[in-house]
């Protein structure tokens, strides 16, 4: 019996995705602290970080180690529980390094490195998890993105994922348990979000999430995720905004 | 015009072949001319919930294969002469079904002057169940009431709407119905059991029926005789409310609440 595929579902199927790589900046170069940061981490998020791809971004360290050292780390990080993948996009010097170790780069967070000093801290370090309280009165949001917004109108169904790629996205359907939204703008869901909305998903620091039923099983805002094991009581099938402030994330219903 | 209409969940054992079965024998009692097929190749089931899998010669891979003709293989009701049944081959997996052997069968039922195809799609979003949904123009979505299977429906309404002709050919989307099958009004009271509120809020589709947990199910399918012919049991007549909202009419749902039972039939069942 032949075990031929049918024509429309192709052998791979390649696509770019933008999410579930987590960053990891490494600011120095202390493999004992850095086991002992990333086994927190774990503990706060098993689910989250437990074999969850991360790429390495060397970048803010002070000099670029070599090949030897970076192999030091990568197996420091695999120790952790989570799987390296790659590096992060850098100067030559860092591709030549990525050659090297046989790893690929990940450009997805070259705009952070292409934008000068003024450009929006991109994908931060390895997210803030902690449970900010959520404060009574937001900011108000600040001007309105360039490019128009994406509308989804259909609902977003377990496993779908929809991204606006430098724009906001507007969504006027049910965004289904499993399902992913993201932009690199915000994130408006004019109905229930049962599943993850990623706003920022480039680094923009000022993006935001707003939803009319919050049932979401995990915000971000530009890397900085919450994972809602548990739907804070106040905020359920509340409307609610996400947004960032300094590193922290925070969450507070909207309106009246 | 042939309609053709998929029977799919993703979640397995939740009811689509005793659904495929009845709402089959539903649409041939109302004098239309039905076929119905089991994509569920290694574990055929539908020609035994449809009483005839001692006169299964040849099934739909042998179709697909072209080892023998569709009317070979169309095994006619007891019952209603207007109704066929294509079984699935219990010796052959999944791979031995293609696209093209579908179109083609598909095809050939339209030319034959079929009213409606029915597709029993197998449990999973594998390869069967992508080869049932693919050519749908209809789509009846079994659900149970719980979170899982909730879950995994909402995954097929999003592959409904991504991973068929339709909507690779940007034709009208599949028409898309939940059938809520197995539920326990008792249950849901109990709060073990999501509603028919819960389920309709989170899959945010319209609802074909609602098919109470019935021990007169598994006595059908023993016996051969798809539940909708026991005029005795909620679930057959509930099969019968479903099948004429099918084909447009209005009916109430009903079943809905627990029964205030007494002792007895508390002891006995149903
Ligand atoms: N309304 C009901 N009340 C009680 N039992 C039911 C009901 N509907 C289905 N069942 C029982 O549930 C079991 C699974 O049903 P069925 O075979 O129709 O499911 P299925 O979705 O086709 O399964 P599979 O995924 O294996 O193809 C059977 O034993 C059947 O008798
Ligand atoms: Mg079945």
């Amino acid at each position: 019996m032949s075990r031929a595929l049918p024509s429309f579902e192709p052998v791979g199927e390649l696509k770019f995705g933008q999410v579930g790589i987590a960053n990891l900046r490494l600011k120095s170069l202390d493999d004992d602290l850095l086991a002992q940061e990333l086994r927190q981490k774990l503990e706060t998020a098993p689910q989250l970080f437990q074999r969850a791809p991360v790429v390495l971004d060397l970048s803010h360290l002070p000099q670029l180690p070599d090949a030897e050292r970076v192999r030091a780390v990568l197996a420091t990080v695999r120790a952790s529980g989570m799987l390296p993948v790659g590096l992060a996009y850098g100067t030559s010097e860092n591709e030549a390094l990525a050659r090297a170790l046989d790893l690929p780069l990940f450009a997805k967070f070259r705009a952070a490195y292409e934008s000068t000093a003024a450009a929006p801290e991109a994908a931060a370090v390895v997210a803030n998890v902690a449970a900010a309280p959520p404060r009574a009165t937001p900011p108000p949001p600040s001007a309105a993105r360039g490019a128009a917004g994406m509308l989804q109108a259909l609902p977003v169904r377990s496993g779908q994922q929809v991204y606006a790629r430098g724009s906001d996205l507007v969504i006027t359907a049910v965004v289904g348990h499993g399902a992913e939204v993201i932009a690199d703008g915000s994130v408006h869901v004019y109905a229930a979000l049962r599943g993850k909305a990623i706003a920022g998903a480039q680094g923009d620091t000022s993006a935001r999430i707003f939803c009319q039923d919050f049932q979401a099983e995990l915000v971000s805002v530009a890397g900085h995720y919450r994972v809602l094991e548990d739907i804070p009581a106040d905020l359920r099938g509340k409307p609610v905004q996400v947004w960032l402030e300094g590193e922290k994330l925070l969450l507070a219903r909207l309106g009246p | 015009m042939t309609e053709f209409i998929v029977i799919t969940s993703g979640k397995g054992g939740v009811g689509k072949t005793t659904s495929s079965a009845s709402i089959a024998v539903g649409l041939a009692k109302h004098g239309k001319k039905v076929a119905v097929i089991d994509f569920d190749v290694g574990l055929r089931n539908l020609d035994l919930i449809m009483g005839c899998e001692r006169r299964v010669v040849y099934d739909f891979v042998n179709v697909i294969h072209q080892e023998c003709t569709l009317k070979q293989a169309l095994i006619k009701d007891k019952r209603y002469e207007n109704l066929h049944v294509l079984a699935a081959s219990q010796t052959r997996d999944k791979d031995a079904l293609t696209k093209e052997g579908v179109e083609r069968v598909l095809n050939e039922l339209k030319d034959e002057g079929f009213d409606y195809v029915l597709c029993d799609s197998p449990a999973g979003i594998e390869k069967g169940a992508f080869l049932a949904m693919y050519f749908a123009d209809r789509a009846i979505v079994v659900v149970n009431p719980e979170v899982s299977s909730v879950r995994d429906s909402d995954r097929i309404l999003g592959l409904l709407s991504s991973k068929t002709r339709r909507a690779e050919t940007g034709a009208t989307p599949v028409m898309q119905h939940l059938l809520l099958t197995r539920y326990n009004p008792a249950r849901v009271v109990a709060g073990d059991m999501m509603s028919i509120d819960d389920v309709k809020e989170i899959l945010g589709i319209e609802v074909l029926g609602v098919i109470p947990e019935s021990e007169g199910v598994l006595a059908a399918s023993n016996s051969g005789v798809p539940v909708i012919l026991d005029e005795a049991s909620n679930a057959g007549l509930a099969y019968d409310d479903a099948v004429a909202r099918l084909l447009g009419q209005t009916r109430a749902m009903r079943f809905l609440d627990a029964p205030k039972k007494g002792i007895l039939s508390r002891l006995f069942g149903s």
